[in-house]
């Protein structure tokens, strides 16, 4: 709970400083204005800080172009997007058609959209534990969303419960192979999805011998062990960072071993965990051609649902629709990225690669 | 460090520990193990798996599990270096990497200089706008990347061209600067290389200009005060004080994003699954199609298994000459 309040008020503190940005500009016009009228700066120096944000912004609005053209997209179902009318659809004919199919017929949230609740059955389950758990009022069932959530848990704990301690390792404590075993890490921090779909041909059929496919909780695991390298490194550069002093003190003071950790690395490295964190989230959340080979439809996560829909014909991506899944798909992603921005660009700045 | 936790055993335990040569000190090692089962398992077995089934005559997934298939030494690798099939796609995969490469570090030098700039106001939002890319997911901006450079008529760009090439000759423009439209970006052959260009410099330019940036932002003021009271002009300061600084992050980021680049497949196989006729299949996509399309799995693994020996040998000179493993011996 304290890190989804720590969570909540960053995105909140990031929020207000969006909107107050318009006030800041225009003070920031205000000063340019009066210093051009009392003569503090000449028009010519006012000139080129206004050629050079025009400039930038201009960047900014032709490198988002994709973005926005697929978020205008998705506001358009029911007229035909590439048309004699130009690259954007008609403002007049907005609306959230799209949207409403999502939600209520595709398999984003319930398979056909056909929505339900989750029950308790008490006196059902196994003799342990005599409350089961269903989906009532849906003949469908529970649709990829679920699937998702239930994979990147998977990759998230099993990811974390490895990375963390194998990172304070590393970091920390000089042991009989630690050069090698780190060496071998950073020449695999690039290989990540690349590699998995190398070795596709291989998985597949490793998994179908052990009987593995079809397996969101195995899947969940191999996101994680793929996770493993990148991320383990990352942080172990990141708690470098962090003076041993600090723990020394804490040691002086009469602090047990577990109390530094948890007194003293936890807390300092939570931007780096943050980071970890969202690293770790997108390896399980936005995988598919694994997914796609290794499991049967009604297990398929998002991502492959999302990759379905973009190739559902070969030249035929029904756009709207696409746009206002992948929307969706994205907007978590997109959320947390934006609370964590500043963690994430202080992350990958990480050792090693400074001047 | 202060907590070593070195056991208290008996004597036998004394006497195995001296035996072998893992002593208390070293328990850190029983954090990183777990990892290294997970890793290993998942990412290692499977890559020796792959380098057995390029030495049978696997076709399809069936018989490499029900053992119909046999050894046959390294005719796959034999053949697949006699096939032309392989040298073009090898060629366009580092062409690709190359081309791709240049083009991603002037834009991200260009954007982080631009947006690091003393006189761009409001520098910090623009800077966290355009970072967003790395936030989506990749079938995402690729499929959205894939409909700017559709074919038709009108498509996105085709449409822009076309409303470019009204401007141009209304202002009687000459002939060679006008474009022919519709240009076919998905079925040409270095039509539809450009668009994976461009595609890939998109997605990667957000952590270059994350790197670049920071770094950046670590040069001192006074060294560029200095330069200028020195009388240097902007390609001077450029050269001896922002230059020395961002040198290192970019090298670093270039092996990164090139190391990714390497291994594309998404974006020609999004785009036109590595056509038009086979000539833009990238060295992944090469060996997915011809186990998925083809029905080659020997041939397929041996391909596969030459990509992994290249990207390892590329990571493994930039670890080694690029110092990119920096910090990992120190402790």
């Amino acid at each position: 709970m304290n890190a989804l309040a720590s969570v909540l008020a960053l995105l909140r503190a990031k929020l207000v400083g969006f909107a107050t940005a318009p006030k800041r500009f225009v003070v920031t016009v205000q000063r340019a204005v009066y210093d051009l009228r009392t003569g503090k700066r000449t028009p010519w120096d006012v000139g080129k800080s206004v050629l050079m944000t025009a400039f930038g912004l201009s960047m900014v609005l032709i490198l988002l172009f994709p973005l926005f053209w697929i978020f205008t997209a998705s506001l358009a179902e029911g007229t035909r997007l590439f048309n004699t009318g130009g690259i954007f659809p008609d403002p007049t004919t907005y609306n959230l058609n799209a949207y409403r199919w999502v939600l209520f017929e595709s398999n984003f949230f319930f398979v056909d959209g056909d929505w339900g609740y989750p029950q308790l059955v008490i006196g059902g389950g196994n003799g342990l534990v005599p409350i089961a758990f269903r989906w009532a009022g849906t003949e469908t069932g529970p649709g990829a969303v679920f699937n998702s959530l239930y994979l990147v848990s998977v990759t998230i704990v099993a990811g974390f419960g490895m990375i963390v301690p194998a990172a304070y390792a590393f970091s920390r404590r000089s042991f009989i192979g630690r050069k090698r075993i780190l060496y071998g890490y950073v020449l695999f921090t690039q290989i990540g999805a690349g590699l998995s779909i190398a070795t596709l041909v291989a998985l597949y059929s490793l998994f179908s011998s052990y009987g593995l496919t079809n397996n969101l909780f195995i899947l969940g695991l191999f996101y994680a062990a793929g996770a493993i390298p990148f991320n383990t490194w990352l942080l172990k550069t990141y708690m470098d960072n962090i003076p041993v002093s600090y723990e020394e003190a804490a040691m002086v003071d009469g602090a047990s071993f577990l109390d530094t950790i948890r007194e003293v690395i936890l807390p300092l490295t939570k931007p780096g965990l943050a980071v970890v964190l969202i690293f770790v989230w997108l390896a399980g959340w936005n995988e598919f051609i694994i997914a796609q080979t290794l499991l049967s439809p009604e297990n398929y996560p998002l991502s492959v649902e999302l990759y379905n829909l973009a190739t559902e014909g070969r030249f035929s991506t029904p756009w709207t629709r696409f746009a206002a899944f992948a929307n969706l798909f994205a907007l978590p992603v997109a959320i947390v990225y934006f609370a964590a921005q500043r963690s994430v660009e202080d992350g990958l700045s990480f050792g090693g690669m400074e001047g | 460090m202060a907590s070593s936790h070195s056991g208290t055993g008996a004597s036998g335990l004394a006497r195995l520990r001296a035996a072998v040569p893992f002593s208390g000190r070293d328990w850190g090692l029983l954090l990183v193990i777990p990892g290294v089962i997970l890793f290993s398992s998942f990412m290692l077995y499977p890559i020796f798996y792959l380098f057995y089934i390029s030495l049978t005559d696997a076709t399809f997934a069936g018989s490499v599990i029900g053992g119909g298939a046999e050894l046959i030494g390294l005719d796959n690798y034999l053949q697949l270096f006699g096939d032309s099939q392989f040298w073009t796609s090898m060629s366009t995969t580092w062409l690709f990497v190359a081309v791709s490469l240049v083009i991603k570090v002037f834009v991200a030098v260009g954007i982080a200089l631009l947006l690091n700039h003393a006189r761009v106001v409001g520098k910090r939002y623009m800077r966290a706008a355009v970072i967003v890319p790395l936030g989506f997911p990749g079938i995402f901006t690729i499929t959205v990347w894939r409909g700017m450079f559709s074919d038709a008529r009108f498509g996105v760009f085709n449409t822009i061209l076309g409303r470019y090439n009204g401007i141009a000759s209304s202002l009687s423009a000459p002939e060679f600067l006008l474009f022919d439209v519709p240009i076919g970006f998905l079925s040409g052959r270095w039509e539809a290389f450009f668009a994976y260009v461009t595609t890939e410099v998109w997605l990667a330019y957000p952590f270059m200009v994350i790197i670049i940036v920071s770094a950046l932002q670590d040069v001192p003021r006074e060294l560029h005060e200095a330069a200028m009271v020195d009388g240097a002009g902007f390609l001077q300061r450029f050269r001896t004080v922002t230059l020395p600084a961002i040198q290192r992050p970019v090298l670093f980021a270039s092996i990164l994003t090139g190391a990714t680049s390497f291994q594309q497949f998404l974006i020609p196989w999004v785009f036109n699954q590595g056509g038009p006729a086979r000539q833009n299949e990238l060295i992944i996509v090469y060996g997915y199609r011809e186990a998925i399309s083809f029905n080659q799995f020997g041939l397929s693994a041996a391909i596969l298994i030459v990509a992994i020996a290249v990207i390892g040998l590329f990571m493994y000179a930039a670890v080694r000459y690029g110092g990119l493993a920096e910090g990992v011996g120190e402790r």
